[in-house]
């Protein structure tokens, strides 16, 4: 370096101030040496709580746990069915608002509420059909077939319902739930379902940013934009569709 | 830097003969020794270089589909022994391959979905994705009631209780396409379709360049910004080389229809955690199969049609007929309803 100096000094040659080239370079450097060897350590992340879940919540059981066949309770350790109560009692239709016993059962079935019309009279431990022949409990998806027609079909092909296991017999058991896995048959409710919680959401950058309070409220995903556009966002008018709480979602698309 | 000063006086004639001057000494040592420590300081990130993973057999390793069966044996017994290292946890790797006449397809149930979420984390907890920072397959829109126009999805929803009245729910993950762009746009051949329609990703072949995540139009892939984190009791063992054995960094991943469980005849992790039924799959090419016989029966769209990709995920809701008993109507169907439409 000082030879290559050398050579380009004499045109200088004499000049009492001379230009300070090359004097900053060296403090330059060494400051950014300083830096990037004790200043931070790669790139800080934002740090994010992780959201690790339970296995216990991702149960693959059915919601519901259907009826033995026949329905049993324990009662001071034996097991009771039906009818070792009901054959010391007559059979007779009673008034859901009279009853002694069962005051549990809310009965919510629609038009279908009489207990006789599934259970059968005499056997409690079965269930009846319309043409008055009887079914077992564990065959409860036929009686509900006798009303469901079209929720059975589907139900049939594998449309409507749960199917776990596997998805071919040929390797294993295909195990499809049945109606009252996941309806109480006492109180089907439309939506069907009952309402869960929400395991936690995803806290990934590159996201539609939401005012989680207001759907109609948004921002713009670019999150370089979102920041320049703080304090003007978008508002978008509801859409008439959206007041209307239709149970089915395509209402409005279906020709 | 051990030179003693300047032994000349700093006369101006000296330093135009070359000679060493403290002025020129100065200079030039401040300037060497600042650029030396900038080049050290500019090569400091290899200190965090592991060279631990840096092996000749990783190395030269084969792309997936150049391997002979031995060299995938050993392969495997390199991976088994490197997950074990890390995560204490002796992984059941295998390298499952695709079944004859099958080409699996996902059905989705739009009107069933409430958006509990079940999904996402199965599947994070099958699959091994990163913890933190958080890597998940399956988003789930919250979508206003009449729209289908997923840019007004919300998948950051939070609420006591789902399903909301006001919406309905979009699952959208991994659409394992029979056109898929995020293949066509890959420079080393890392992902491809394979006989079964899944769309996988050799995660040792992979060089990060995230095209394949720019190309895809259902924002269905993941980067590996940072090494993934998992604890070491949460790991599935239960692996296979193209689809859950642990990721490093740099590299993409997606959903792969849990193929180590689907190539076995079992159900993915999403679909046997839902607790609705929203979730169907099967064999496309079965015509006994639920999936099947959804596409033939039920009205089915599939998600940004326009674009020519070809999903094998299909969304579906059911005809309409009267679900509730208020003022009893027999259900008014045409015969083209019956049928279904496809």
């Amino acid at each position: 370096m000082p030879s290559k100096r050398s050579q380009a000094a004499p045109t200088r040659h004499g000049q009492p101030a001379r230009p300070l080239t090359g004097w900053f370079v060296g403090p330059i450097f060494l400051a950014l040496a300083l830096w990037f060897g004790i200043g931070p350590q790669g790139l800080a992340l934002p740090a994010s709580t992780p959201t690790s879940v339970d296995r216990s919540v991702l149960t693959t059981a059915p919601r519901r746990t259907a009826l033995s066949d026949p329905p049993t309770v324990r009662i001071d350790g034996f097991d009771r069915t039906c009818m070792s109560c009901h054959r010391m009692f007559p059979p007779r239709e009673v008034p859901a608002s009279k009853l002694l016993q069962h005051r549990h059962i809310a009965l919510a079935h629609g038009i279908n509420d009489r207990c006789h019309n599934c259970h059968h009279d005499d056997d409690r431990d079965l269930l009846v059909l319309r043409d008055e022949s009887t079914i077992s409990f564990g065959r409860v998806v036929e009686l509900c077939a006798q009303c469901h027609g079209p929720t059975y079909r589907d139900w049939q092909r594998g449309a409507h319902g749960r199917t776990n296991g596997y998805w071919d017999a040929h390797y294993g058991e295909v195990r499809r739930l049945g109606c009252t896995e996941c309806h109480d048959p006492h109180q089907p409710r439309v939506p069907a379902m009952d309402p869960l919680a929400p395991l936690p959401g995803p806290q990934a950058l590159r996201a539609p940013a939401y005012d989680v309070h207001d759907d109609h409220i948004f921002i713009t995903r670019d999150p370089l934009r979102r920041q320049a556009l703080r304090g003007h966002v978008e508002t978008i008018a509801p859409s008439p569709a959206a007041n209307s709480a239709p149970v089915e979602v395509f209402d409005e698309e279906e020709e | 830097m051990s030179g003693a000063g300047g032994n000349a006086p700093g006369s101006e004639q000296a330093a135009y003969t070359g000679r060493l001057t403290r002025r020129s000494f100065l200079r030039g040592g401040l300037g060497a020794a600042g650029g030396l420590a900038a080049l050290a300081a500019s090569l400091n990130p290899l200190r965090e270089l592991d060279t631990s993973e840096l092996t000749v057999e990783k190395f030269l390793q084969k792309h997936y589909k150049e391997m002979t069966a031995d060299e995938m044996e050993g392969v495997l017994a390199r991976i088994r022994t490197e997950v074990e290292q890390r995560y204490a946890v002796r992984p059941e790797l295998r390298d499952i391959k695709a079944m004859d006449g099958v080409e699996f397809a996902y059905a989705l149930h739009l009107g069933r979905c409430i958006g509990c979420r079940r999904c996402v984390h199965a599947c994070v907890a099958e699959n091994n994705q990163s913890r933190s920072p958080e890597i998940q397959y399956i988003r789930v829109l919250e979508m206003p009631r009449g729209s289908v126009d997923i840019e007004r999805g919300n998948h950051h929803y939070d609420r006591p209780t789902v399903p909301d009245a006001g919406h309905y729910y979009m699952p959208i993950q991994c659409h394992q396409c029979a056109n898929p762009p995020c293949v066509k746009v890959c420079p080393v051949e890392a992902t491809w379709q394979e006989p079964d329609g899944i769309t996988v990703i050799d995660y040792d072949w992979c060089i990060g360049c995230r095209y394949c995540e720019a190309a895809c139009p259902y924002w269905a892939r993941r980067f590996n910004f940072t090494s993934p984190q998992i604890p070491n009791e949460q790991l599935n063992p239960n692996m296979s080389y193209l689809s859950n054995r642990p990721r490093r960094q740099g590299v993409m991943e997606k959903c792969h229809f849990c193929l180590h469980r689907t190539r076995e005849g079992r159900m993915p992790a999403c679909l046997e955690v839902c607790p609705v039924g929203a979730r169907k799959f099967g064999n496309l090419l079965d015509p006994d199969s639920e999936v099947a016989q959804i596409l033939r029966t039920k009205h089915v769209f599939v998600l940004k049609q326009d674009v020519g990709t070809l999903p094998r995920f299909f969304y579906y809701f059911d005809e309409d007929y009267p679900r509730s008993h208020a003022g009893i109507s027999l259900p008014v169907l045409q015969p083209h309803d019956v049928g279904g439409t496809r």
